[in-house]
Protein backbone atom coordinates (compact mmCIF):
# COMPACT_ATOMS: atom_id res chain seq x y z
CA UNK A 1 0.00 0.00 0.00
CA UNK A 2 2.76 2.43 -0.92
CA UNK A 3 0.38 4.64 -2.95
CA UNK A 4 -2.16 5.24 -0.22
CA UNK A 5 -4.02 8.56 -0.47
CA UNK A 6 -6.23 10.55 1.85
CA UNK A 7 -9.92 9.82 1.33
CA UNK A 8 -11.54 12.28 -1.07
CA UNK A 9 -15.16 11.59 -1.87
CA UNK A 10 -14.94 13.41 -5.23
CA UNK A 11 -11.89 11.41 -6.31
CA UNK A 12 -13.77 8.23 -5.49
CA UNK A 13 -16.68 9.48 -7.56
CA UNK A 14 -14.37 10.31 -10.45
CA UNK A 15 -12.65 6.91 -10.31
CA UNK A 16 -16.00 5.14 -10.26
CA UNK A 17 -17.15 7.24 -13.21
CA UNK A 18 -14.00 6.52 -15.21
CA UNK A 19 -14.36 2.79 -14.67
CA UNK A 20 -18.08 2.83 -15.51
CA UNK A 21 -17.64 5.06 -18.54
CA UNK A 22 -14.90 2.93 -20.07
CA UNK A 23 -16.95 -0.23 -19.44
CA UNK A 24 -20.18 1.07 -20.97
CA UNK A 25 -18.95 3.50 -23.64
CA UNK A 26 -18.47 1.00 -26.44
CA UNK A 27 -21.72 -0.85 -25.87
CA UNK A 28 -23.68 2.43 -25.69
CA UNK A 29 -21.98 3.70 -28.82
CA UNK A 30 -22.78 0.54 -30.78
CA UNK A 31 -26.40 0.76 -29.61
CA UNK A 32 -26.64 4.35 -30.81
CA UNK A 33 -25.38 3.28 -34.22
CA UNK A 34 -28.04 0.60 -34.67
CA UNK A 35 -30.82 1.28 -37.23
CA UNK A 36 -33.24 0.03 -34.57
CA UNK A 37 -32.22 2.91 -32.32
CA UNK A 38 -32.95 5.47 -35.06
CA UNK A 39 -36.26 3.71 -35.65
CA UNK A 40 -37.22 3.91 -31.99
CA UNK A 41 -36.22 7.58 -31.92
CA UNK A 42 -38.56 8.12 -34.88
CA UNK A 43 -41.38 6.33 -33.08
CA UNK A 44 -40.94 8.37 -29.93
CA UNK A 45 -40.89 11.49 -32.07
CA UNK A 46 -44.07 10.44 -33.89
CA UNK A 47 -45.93 9.83 -30.64
CA UNK A 48 -44.74 13.05 -29.08
CA UNK A 49 -45.74 15.06 -32.15
CA UNK A 50 -49.13 13.41 -32.25
CA UNK A 51 -49.68 14.38 -28.63
CA UNK A 52 -48.34 17.89 -29.21
CA UNK A 53 -50.56 18.32 -32.27
CA UNK A 54 -53.63 17.44 -30.20
CA UNK A 55 -52.55 19.83 -27.42
CA UNK A 56 -52.00 22.63 -29.96
CA UNK A 57 -55.43 22.07 -31.52
CA UNK A 58 -57.18 21.98 -28.16
CA UNK A 59 -55.38 25.09 -26.93
CA UNK A 60 -56.31 26.95 -30.06
CA UNK A 61 -59.98 26.09 -29.89
CA UNK A 62 -60.01 26.91 -26.17
CA UNK A 63 -58.49 30.34 -26.79
CA UNK A 64 -60.91 31.00 -29.63
CA UNK A 65 -63.85 30.08 -27.43
CA UNK A 66 -62.65 32.54 -24.81
CA UNK A 67 -62.11 35.16 -27.51
CA UNK A 68 -58.38 35.38 -26.69
CA UNK A 69 -55.84 35.78 -29.51
CA UNK A 70 -54.08 32.56 -30.44
CA UNK A 71 -50.34 32.17 -30.91
CA UNK A 72 -50.78 32.26 -34.70
CA UNK A 73 -52.72 35.51 -34.51
CA UNK A 74 -50.13 37.19 -32.30
CA UNK A 75 -47.38 35.90 -34.59
CA UNK A 76 -49.08 37.32 -37.66
CA UNK A 77 -49.28 40.68 -35.90
CA UNK A 78 -45.57 40.45 -35.12
CA UNK A 79 -44.99 39.61 -38.78
CA UNK A 80 -46.73 42.84 -39.80
CA UNK A 81 -44.41 44.78 -37.49
CA UNK A 82 -41.39 42.98 -38.99
CA UNK A 83 -42.57 43.80 -42.52
CA UNK A 84 -42.99 47.44 -41.56
CA UNK A 85 -39.50 47.45 -40.10
CA UNK A 86 -38.16 45.96 -43.34
CA UNK A 87 -39.76 48.77 -45.28
CA UNK A 88 -38.20 51.33 -42.93
CA UNK A 89 -34.82 49.65 -43.43
CA UNK A 90 -35.28 49.84 -47.21
CA UNK A 91 -36.13 53.52 -46.94
CA UNK A 92 -33.11 54.06 -44.71
CA UNK A 93 -30.93 52.36 -47.34
CA UNK A 94 -32.38 54.52 -50.07
CA UNK A 95 -31.80 57.65 -47.98
CA UNK A 96 -28.22 56.58 -47.39
CA UNK A 97 -27.84 56.04 -51.11
CA UNK A 98 -29.29 59.45 -51.87
CA UNK A 99 -27.07 60.93 -49.15
CA UNK A 100 -24.02 59.32 -50.74
CA UNK A 101 -25.00 60.64 -54.14
CA UNK A 102 -25.66 64.18 -52.93
CA UNK A 103 -22.38 64.09 -51.00
CA UNK A 104 -20.59 63.13 -54.21
CA UNK A 105 -22.51 65.76 -56.14
CA UNK A 106 -21.54 68.42 -53.59
CA UNK A 107 -17.89 67.42 -53.93
CA UNK A 108 -18.06 67.58 -57.71
CA UNK A 109 -19.79 70.97 -57.63
CA UNK A 110 -17.09 72.26 -55.28
CA UNK A 111 -14.38 71.04 -57.64
CA UNK A 112 -16.17 72.53 -60.61
CA UNK A 113 -16.53 75.86 -58.78
CA UNK A 114 -12.84 76.07 -57.99
CA UNK A 115 -11.81 75.22 -61.56
CA UNK A 116 -14.28 77.75 -62.99
CA UNK A 117 -12.89 80.33 -60.53
CA UNK A 118 -9.35 79.63 -61.70
CA UNK A 119 -10.45 79.84 -65.31
CA UNK A 120 -12.16 83.13 -64.61
CA UNK A 121 -9.02 84.59 -63.08
CA UNK A 122 -6.94 83.48 -66.05
CA UNK A 123 -9.41 85.01 -68.47
CA UNK A 124 -9.32 88.27 -66.54
CA UNK A 125 -5.53 88.26 -66.71
CA UNK A 126 -5.62 87.58 -70.42
CA UNK A 127 -8.16 90.30 -71.10
CA UNK A 128 -6.18 92.76 -69.02
CA UNK A 129 -2.95 91.97 -70.81
CA UNK A 130 -4.56 92.04 -74.21
CA UNK A 131 -6.09 95.40 -73.60
CA UNK A 132 -2.64 96.84 -72.70
CA UNK A 133 -0.25 95.22 -75.20
CA UNK A 134 -1.86 93.15 -77.89
CA UNK A 135 1.25 91.53 -79.37
CA UNK A 136 2.85 90.61 -76.05
CA UNK A 137 -0.46 89.31 -74.73
CA UNK A 138 -0.76 86.82 -77.56
CA UNK A 139 2.61 85.39 -76.67
CA UNK A 140 1.82 85.31 -72.95
CA UNK A 141 -1.57 83.73 -73.60
CA UNK A 142 0.16 80.99 -75.57
CA UNK A 143 2.44 80.36 -72.61
CA UNK A 144 -0.57 80.23 -70.27
CA UNK A 145 -2.34 77.84 -72.63
CA UNK A 146 0.59 75.49 -72.59
CA UNK A 147 0.51 75.36 -68.79
CA UNK A 148 -3.27 74.80 -68.42
CA UNK A 149 -5.32 71.58 -68.96
CA UNK A 150 -6.64 70.70 -72.40
CA UNK A 151 -10.21 71.97 -72.05
CA UNK A 152 -9.24 75.25 -70.44
CA UNK A 153 -6.52 75.72 -73.01
CA UNK A 154 -8.96 75.33 -75.87
CA UNK A 155 -11.33 77.89 -74.42
CA UNK A 156 -8.54 80.38 -73.71
CA UNK A 157 -7.14 79.96 -77.20
CA UNK A 158 -10.46 80.69 -78.81
CA UNK A 159 -10.74 83.84 -76.72
CA UNK A 160 -7.26 84.98 -77.65
CA UNK A 161 -7.82 84.48 -81.35
CA UNK A 162 -10.93 86.61 -81.34
CA UNK A 163 -9.65 89.52 -79.25
CA UNK A 164 -6.48 90.40 -81.16
CA UNK A 165 -8.27 90.32 -84.51
CA UNK A 166 -10.90 92.71 -83.22
CA UNK A 167 -8.20 94.94 -81.78
CA UNK A 168 -6.25 94.70 -85.03
CA UNK A 169 -9.26 96.06 -86.85
CA UNK A 170 -9.20 99.05 -84.55
CA UNK B 1 -15.38 -11.59 -1.70
CA UNK B 2 -18.02 -11.17 1.04
CA UNK B 3 -21.32 -12.98 1.47
CA UNK B 4 -20.80 -14.65 -1.90
CA UNK B 5 -20.88 -11.29 -3.85
CA UNK B 6 -18.03 -10.93 -6.33
CA UNK B 7 -16.32 -7.54 -6.53
CA UNK B 8 -14.89 -6.32 -9.84
CA UNK B 9 -11.22 -7.22 -10.38
CA UNK B 10 -8.91 -4.68 -8.79
CA UNK B 11 -11.69 -3.17 -6.68
CA UNK B 12 -10.32 -4.36 -3.33
CA UNK B 13 -6.81 -3.08 -4.11
CA UNK B 14 -8.32 0.24 -5.08
CA UNK B 15 -10.34 0.33 -1.83
CA UNK B 16 -7.24 -0.43 0.21
CA UNK B 17 -5.32 2.39 -1.46
CA UNK B 18 -7.08 4.82 0.84
CA UNK B 19 -5.51 5.64 4.19
CA UNK B 20 -7.42 5.56 7.42
CA UNK B 21 -8.99 9.04 7.47
CA UNK B 22 -6.81 11.63 9.13
CA UNK B 23 -7.88 14.55 11.22
CA UNK B 24 -9.61 17.23 9.13
CA UNK B 25 -10.55 14.97 6.24
CA UNK B 26 -14.22 15.26 7.03
CA UNK B 27 -14.13 19.07 7.02
CA UNK B 28 -12.21 19.05 3.72
CA UNK B 29 -14.83 16.86 2.08
CA UNK B 30 -17.71 18.83 3.53
CA UNK B 31 -16.12 22.07 2.25
CA UNK B 32 -15.85 20.60 -1.23
CA UNK B 33 -19.45 19.43 -1.17
CA UNK B 34 -20.57 22.85 0.05
CA UNK B 35 -18.66 24.58 -2.73
CA UNK B 36 -20.04 22.12 -5.31
CA UNK B 37 -23.54 22.77 -4.11
CA UNK B 38 -22.93 26.56 -4.26
CA UNK B 39 -21.69 26.37 -7.84
CA UNK B 40 -24.67 24.30 -8.87
CA UNK B 41 -27.34 26.35 -7.14
CA UNK B 42 -26.55 29.77 -5.72
CA UNK B 43 -23.47 31.15 -7.49
CA UNK B 44 -24.10 34.06 -9.85
CA UNK B 45 -23.75 33.38 -13.56
CA UNK B 46 -20.52 34.80 -14.99
CA UNK B 47 -20.88 37.88 -17.16
CA UNK B 48 -20.26 36.96 -20.79
CA UNK B 49 -19.58 39.03 -23.92
CA UNK B 50 -17.74 41.89 -22.23
CA UNK B 51 -15.73 43.35 -25.12
CA UNK B 52 -17.10 46.87 -25.72
CA UNK B 53 -19.34 47.04 -28.76
CA UNK B 54 -21.94 49.19 -30.46
CA UNK B 55 -24.91 48.11 -32.54
CA UNK B 56 -24.64 49.61 -36.00
CA UNK B 57 -27.57 47.91 -37.71
CA UNK B 58 -30.56 45.78 -36.79
CA UNK B 59 -33.12 43.88 -38.79
CA UNK B 60 -35.90 41.83 -37.23
CA UNK B 61 -34.08 39.89 -34.46
CA UNK B 62 -30.61 40.23 -36.00
CA UNK B 63 -28.04 42.76 -34.82
CA UNK B 64 -24.76 43.82 -36.36
CA UNK B 65 -22.20 44.75 -33.73
CA UNK B 66 -18.98 46.67 -34.12
CA UNK B 67 -16.33 45.91 -31.53
CA UNK B 68 -14.25 48.88 -30.51
CA UNK B 69 -10.59 48.18 -31.21
CA UNK B 70 -8.66 48.40 -27.96
CA UNK B 71 -5.60 49.62 -29.83
CA UNK B 72 -4.97 51.39 -33.09
CA UNK B 73 -6.40 49.59 -36.11
CA UNK B 74 -3.47 48.07 -37.94
CA UNK B 75 -5.46 45.93 -40.33
CA UNK B 76 -7.53 47.79 -42.86
CA UNK B 77 -9.68 44.81 -43.90
CA UNK B 78 -12.58 44.49 -41.43
CA UNK B 79 -13.73 41.08 -40.22
CA UNK B 80 -17.42 40.16 -40.28
CA UNK B 81 -18.23 37.22 -38.00
CA UNK B 82 -21.24 35.17 -39.06
CA UNK B 83 -22.66 32.98 -36.35
CA UNK B 84 -24.88 29.88 -36.55
CA UNK B 85 -28.64 29.70 -36.00
CA UNK B 86 -27.96 27.37 -33.05
CA UNK B 87 -26.86 28.63 -29.60
CA UNK B 88 -25.72 32.18 -28.97
CA UNK B 89 -22.95 34.16 -30.60
CA UNK B 90 -21.23 35.21 -27.36
CA UNK B 91 -19.13 32.03 -27.46
CA UNK B 92 -16.90 34.14 -29.71
CA UNK B 93 -16.55 36.70 -26.94
CA UNK B 94 -16.96 34.48 -23.91
CA UNK B 95 -14.95 36.15 -21.18
CA UNK B 96 -12.03 38.60 -20.90
CA UNK B 97 -8.87 36.67 -21.66
CA UNK B 98 -10.89 33.84 -23.18
CA UNK B 99 -12.40 35.60 -26.17
CA UNK B 100 -11.52 35.33 -29.84
CA UNK B 101 -13.10 38.70 -30.60
CA UNK B 102 -11.25 40.43 -27.77
CA UNK B 103 -7.97 38.92 -28.96
CA UNK B 104 -8.49 40.05 -32.55
CA UNK B 105 -9.49 43.58 -31.57
CA UNK B 106 -6.43 43.75 -29.31
CA UNK B 107 -4.31 42.77 -32.30
CA UNK B 108 -5.61 45.76 -34.26
CA UNK B 109 -8.29 44.04 -36.31
CA UNK B 110 -11.58 45.79 -36.98
CA UNK B 111 -14.21 43.28 -35.87
CA UNK B 112 -17.94 43.07 -36.60
CA UNK B 113 -20.39 40.35 -35.61
CA UNK B 114 -23.74 39.45 -37.14
CA UNK B 115 -25.83 37.99 -34.33
CA UNK B 116 -29.08 36.38 -35.53
CA UNK B 117 -30.80 36.94 -32.18
CA UNK B 118 -33.58 34.76 -30.81
CA UNK B 119 -36.15 33.65 -33.38
CA UNK B 120 -39.77 34.01 -32.34
CA UNK B 121 -42.77 31.97 -33.47
CA UNK B 122 -43.38 34.64 -36.12
CA UNK B 123 -40.01 33.73 -37.68
CA UNK B 124 -40.92 30.08 -38.23
CA UNK B 125 -41.21 30.64 -42.00
CA UNK B 126 -37.71 32.11 -42.30
CA UNK B 127 -35.59 30.00 -44.64
CA UNK B 128 -31.84 29.88 -44.97
CA UNK B 129 -32.40 31.71 -48.27
CA UNK B 130 -33.78 34.67 -46.34
CA UNK B 131 -30.83 34.82 -43.96
CA UNK B 132 -28.29 34.44 -46.76
CA UNK B 133 -29.84 36.81 -49.29
CA UNK B 134 -31.68 39.38 -47.17
CA UNK B 135 -29.42 39.74 -44.15
CA UNK B 136 -25.85 38.85 -45.06
CA UNK B 137 -25.45 41.18 -48.08
CA UNK B 138 -26.91 44.06 -46.06
CA UNK B 139 -24.60 43.35 -43.15
CA UNK B 140 -21.55 43.13 -45.44
CA UNK B 141 -22.43 46.45 -47.09
CA UNK B 142 -22.95 48.06 -43.68
CA UNK B 143 -19.52 46.84 -42.57
CA UNK B 144 -17.88 48.27 -45.69
CA UNK B 145 -19.68 51.55 -45.25
CA UNK B 146 -19.05 51.83 -41.50
CA UNK B 147 -15.37 50.90 -41.73
CA UNK B 148 -14.69 52.83 -44.91
CA UNK B 149 -12.77 49.78 -46.16
CA UNK B 150 -12.71 48.59 -49.75
CA UNK B 151 -12.67 44.85 -48.91
CA UNK B 152 -13.77 42.62 -46.08
CA UNK B 153 -13.08 39.28 -44.42
CA UNK B 154 -15.96 36.87 -43.75
CA UNK B 155 -15.50 34.66 -40.69
CA UNK B 156 -18.04 31.87 -40.14
CA UNK B 157 -18.29 29.46 -37.24
CA UNK B 158 -20.03 26.08 -37.37
CA UNK B 159 -23.28 26.35 -39.33
CA UNK B 160 -22.55 30.07 -39.73
CA UNK B 161 -19.51 28.98 -41.75
CA UNK B 162 -21.67 26.89 -44.07
CA UNK B 163 -23.92 29.92 -44.60
CA UNK B 164 -20.81 32.07 -45.14
CA UNK B 165 -19.48 29.67 -47.78
CA UNK B 166 -22.81 29.79 -49.64
CA UNK B 167 -22.90 33.57 -49.41
CA UNK B 168 -19.27 33.88 -50.57
CA UNK B 169 -20.06 31.66 -53.56
CA UNK B 170 -23.14 33.67 -54.53
CA UNK B 171 -21.57 37.09 -53.98
CA UNK B 172 -18.03 36.38 -55.20
CA UNK B 173 -18.39 38.95 -57.99
CA UNK B 174 -20.83 41.30 -56.31
CA UNK B 175 -18.99 42.12 -53.11
CA UNK B 176 -15.27 42.69 -52.43
CA UNK B 177 -14.69 39.59 -50.29
CA UNK B 178 -10.95 39.42 -49.65
CA UNK B 179 -10.79 36.51 -47.19
CA UNK B 180 -13.03 33.73 -45.98
CA UNK B 181 -12.25 32.09 -42.64
CA UNK B 182 -14.31 29.08 -41.58
CA UNK B 183 -14.18 27.30 -38.26
CA UNK B 184 -15.57 23.74 -37.93
CA UNK B 185 -18.05 24.38 -40.74
CA UNK B 186 -19.66 21.33 -42.35
CA UNK B 187 -19.68 21.29 -46.16
CA UNK B 188 -19.88 17.61 -47.10
CA UNK B 189 -22.73 15.76 -45.36
CA UNK B 190 -22.29 12.38 -47.03
CA UNK B 191 -21.09 10.83 -43.77
CA UNK B 192 -22.02 12.92 -40.73
CA UNK B 193 -21.57 10.18 -38.14
CA UNK B 194 -24.53 9.40 -35.91
CA UNK B 195 -26.54 12.29 -37.35
CA UNK B 196 -26.61 10.54 -40.73
CA UNK B 197 -28.12 7.51 -39.02
CA UNK B 198 -30.63 9.40 -36.88
CA UNK B 199 -31.77 11.97 -39.43
CA UNK B 200 -32.48 9.53 -42.24
CA UNK B 201 -35.59 10.09 -44.34
CA UNK B 202 -37.22 6.80 -43.38
CA UNK B 203 -37.45 7.31 -39.64
CA UNK B 204 -36.90 10.99 -38.85
CA UNK B 205 -40.22 12.89 -38.73
CA UNK B 206 -38.88 16.09 -40.26
CA UNK B 207 -42.00 17.55 -41.87
CA UNK B 208 -44.27 16.70 -38.99
CA UNK B 209 -41.74 18.15 -36.54
CA UNK B 210 -41.65 21.51 -38.31
CA UNK B 211 -45.40 21.58 -39.01
CA UNK B 212 -46.37 20.86 -35.42
CA UNK B 213 -43.71 22.80 -33.52
CA UNK B 214 -43.08 25.78 -35.82
CA UNK B 215 -39.63 26.54 -34.50
CA UNK B 216 -37.53 23.67 -33.21
CA UNK B 217 -36.97 24.12 -29.48
CA UNK B 218 -33.39 24.49 -28.33
CA UNK B 219 -33.80 21.60 -25.89
CA UNK B 220 -34.53 19.18 -28.73
CA UNK B 221 -31.34 20.12 -30.57
CA UNK B 222 -29.42 20.02 -27.31
CA UNK B 223 -30.64 16.49 -26.51
CA UNK B 224 -29.55 15.40 -29.96
CA UNK B 225 -26.06 16.79 -29.44
CA UNK B 226 -25.77 15.30 -25.97
CA UNK B 227 -26.89 11.93 -27.23
CA UNK B 228 -23.73 11.72 -29.33
CA UNK B 229 -21.82 10.97 -26.15
CA UNK B 230 -24.45 10.44 -23.46
CA UNK B 231 -22.38 9.45 -20.44
CA UNK B 232 -19.71 12.12 -20.72
CA UNK B 233 -22.30 14.79 -21.58
CA UNK B 234 -24.45 13.98 -18.57
CA UNK B 235 -22.34 12.55 -15.72
CA UNK B 236 -18.92 13.55 -17.04
CA UNK B 237 -19.68 17.27 -16.94
CA UNK B 238 -20.38 17.19 -13.21
CA UNK B 239 -17.51 14.84 -12.44
CA UNK B 240 -15.19 17.32 -14.13
CA UNK B 241 -16.51 20.10 -11.95
CA UNK B 242 -16.30 18.04 -8.77
CA UNK B 243 -12.73 16.94 -9.38
CA UNK B 244 -11.55 20.55 -9.81
CA UNK B 245 -13.88 22.25 -7.37
CA UNK B 246 -11.03 23.88 -5.41
CA UNK B 247 -9.56 25.46 -8.56
CA UNK B 248 -11.30 28.82 -9.04
CA UNK B 249 -10.20 29.24 -12.65
CA UNK B 250 -11.41 25.76 -13.58
CA UNK B 251 -14.75 26.42 -11.86
CA UNK B 252 -15.12 29.72 -13.74
CA UNK B 253 -14.40 28.02 -17.07
CA UNK B 254 -16.90 25.29 -16.24
CA UNK B 255 -19.57 27.82 -15.38
CA UNK B 256 -18.89 29.81 -18.55
CA UNK B 257 -19.25 26.73 -20.69
CA UNK B 258 -22.43 25.59 -18.93
CA UNK B 259 -23.90 29.07 -19.20
CA UNK B 260 -23.40 29.02 -22.96
CA UNK B 261 -24.44 25.39 -23.48
CA UNK B 262 -27.72 25.89 -21.62
CA UNK B 263 -28.50 29.25 -23.21
CA UNK B 264 -29.70 28.10 -26.60
CA UNK B 265 -32.12 29.57 -29.09
CA UNK B 266 -34.95 27.99 -31.08
CA UNK B 267 -34.10 27.02 -34.65
CA UNK B 268 -36.47 28.73 -37.15
CA UNK B 269 -38.69 25.96 -38.52
CA UNK B 270 -38.28 26.36 -42.28
CA UNK B 271 -34.52 26.86 -41.92
CA UNK B 272 -34.39 23.64 -39.92
CA UNK B 273 -36.37 21.78 -42.55
CA UNK B 274 -33.96 23.05 -45.22
CA UNK B 275 -30.88 22.38 -43.10
CA UNK B 276 -31.83 18.76 -42.44
CA UNK B 277 -33.28 17.96 -45.88
CA UNK B 278 -30.91 19.78 -48.24
CA UNK B 279 -27.76 19.21 -46.21
CA UNK B 280 -27.98 16.14 -43.95
CA UNK B 281 -30.36 14.08 -46.07
CA UNK B 282 -29.63 15.15 -49.66
CA UNK B 283 -26.09 16.55 -49.29
CA UNK B 284 -26.76 19.14 -51.98
CA UNK B 285 -24.05 21.72 -51.25
CA UNK B 286 -20.94 19.74 -52.09
CA UNK B 287 -22.69 18.12 -55.08
CA UNK B 288 -23.54 21.47 -56.72
CA UNK B 289 -27.26 20.81 -56.36
CA UNK B 290 -28.14 23.49 -53.84
CA UNK B 291 -30.20 26.45 -54.95
CA UNK B 292 -30.86 29.52 -52.86
CA UNK B 293 -33.98 31.39 -53.99
CA UNK B 294 -33.49 30.01 -57.48
CA UNK B 295 -29.76 30.75 -57.69
CA UNK B 296 -27.39 27.84 -58.10
CA UNK B 297 -24.72 27.66 -55.42
CA UNK B 298 -21.33 26.63 -56.78
CA UNK B 299 -18.56 26.50 -54.23
CA UNK B 300 -16.00 26.75 -57.04
CA UNK B 301 -17.11 30.38 -57.47
CA UNK B 302 -15.29 31.19 -54.23
CA UNK B 303 -12.04 32.90 -55.17
CA UNK B 304 -11.27 34.71 -51.91
CA UNK B 305 -8.32 33.62 -49.76
CA UNK B 306 -9.52 30.72 -47.64
CA UNK B 307 -8.57 29.61 -44.14
CA UNK B 308 -10.51 26.49 -43.19
CA UNK B 309 -10.05 25.44 -39.56
CA UNK B 310 -10.80 21.82 -38.80
CA UNK B 311 -11.08 20.44 -35.24
CA UNK B 312 -9.81 16.89 -35.25
CA UNK B 313 -11.63 15.83 -32.04
CA UNK B 314 -14.97 17.25 -33.12
CA UNK B 315 -17.86 14.79 -32.79
CA UNK B 316 -20.51 17.25 -33.99
CA UNK B 317 -18.87 18.11 -37.32
CA UNK B 318 -16.49 15.39 -38.53
CA UNK B 319 -13.13 16.53 -39.94
CA UNK B 320 -13.87 15.07 -43.39
CA UNK B 321 -17.05 17.15 -43.59
CA UNK B 322 -14.90 20.27 -43.34
CA UNK B 323 -11.89 19.28 -45.43
CA UNK B 324 -13.94 18.78 -48.60
CA UNK B 325 -14.26 22.54 -49.13
CA UNK B 326 -10.60 23.10 -49.91
CA UNK B 327 -10.81 20.78 -52.90
CA UNK B 328 -13.88 22.53 -54.20
CA UNK B 329 -13.06 26.26 -54.15
CA UNK B 330 -11.13 28.15 -56.85
CA UNK B 331 -9.11 30.20 -54.35
CA UNK B 332 -5.40 30.31 -55.17
CA UNK B 333 -4.56 30.96 -51.54
CA UNK B 334 -6.25 28.26 -49.44
CA UNK B 335 -5.20 26.74 -46.14
CA UNK B 336 -6.62 23.81 -44.23
CA UNK B 337 -5.58 24.20 -40.60
CA UNK B 338 -6.11 21.10 -38.46
CA UNK B 339 -6.19 21.57 -34.69
CA UNK B 340 -6.39 18.99 -31.87
CA UNK B 341 -9.57 20.37 -30.29
CA UNK B 342 -13.29 19.73 -30.15
CA UNK B 343 -16.16 21.64 -31.71
CA UNK B 344 -16.30 24.35 -29.03
CA UNK B 345 -12.74 24.28 -27.72
CA UNK B 346 -11.67 25.48 -31.17
CA UNK B 347 -12.70 28.99 -30.13
CA UNK B 348 -12.46 28.98 -26.36
CA UNK B 349 -10.12 27.54 -23.75
CA UNK B 350 -6.40 27.36 -23.17
CA UNK B 351 -5.35 25.74 -26.45
CA UNK B 352 -7.43 28.17 -28.49
CA UNK B 353 -5.94 31.13 -26.63
CA UNK B 354 -2.35 29.97 -27.01
CA UNK B 355 -2.37 28.46 -30.48
CA UNK B 356 -5.47 29.19 -32.53
CA UNK B 357 -6.04 32.88 -31.80
CA UNK B 358 -2.45 33.90 -32.71
CA UNK B 359 -2.51 31.71 -35.82
CA UNK B 360 -5.78 33.23 -37.07
CA UNK B 361 -4.62 36.76 -36.28
CA UNK B 362 -1.36 36.28 -38.16
CA UNK B 363 -3.08 34.69 -41.15
CA UNK B 364 -5.54 37.59 -41.31
CA UNK B 365 -2.72 40.10 -40.93
CA UNK B 366 -0.74 38.51 -43.76
CA UNK B 367 -3.76 38.42 -46.02
CA UNK B 368 -5.04 41.90 -45.27
CA UNK B 369 -2.12 43.93 -46.62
Amino acid sequence: MANQTSFDAFSVWKDLYNQTESAFRDSIQSTLEQPAFAESLGNIQKQYLQYQGVVNGMTESYLKTLNIPTRDEIASLAKLVINTESKIIDLEDQLEHIGDRSENNAKEIKLLKSSVGKLDKKLDTIIELLSKQPNETIQKATVVNAATPQKTATKTQSTTTVKPSSQAKK
Amino acid sequence: MTNGVKTPPGFEEWLQSFKIPEEGFLKENVDKFTRFQEVMTTDAEPQVGQTPKETIWTKNKASLYHYAPAKKKTNQVPILFVYALINKAYILDLYPGNSLIEYLTDQGHDVYLLDWGVAGYEDRHMKLDDYILDYLPHAAKKVLRHSGAKELTLYGYCMGGTMTAIFAALYAKLLPIRNVVLMTSPIDFSEAGLYTKWLNKETFQLDKLVDVLGNIPFEMIDYGNKLLSPISNSMGTYINLASRIDNDQAVLNWKLMQTWLNDGVPFPGESYRQWIRDFYQDNKLINDELTVRGQDVRLQHITANLLNICAMRDNIVMPHQIQALNEKVSSKNKTLHEVPTGHVSVCTGRYAQKEIYPYVSEWLHNNSK
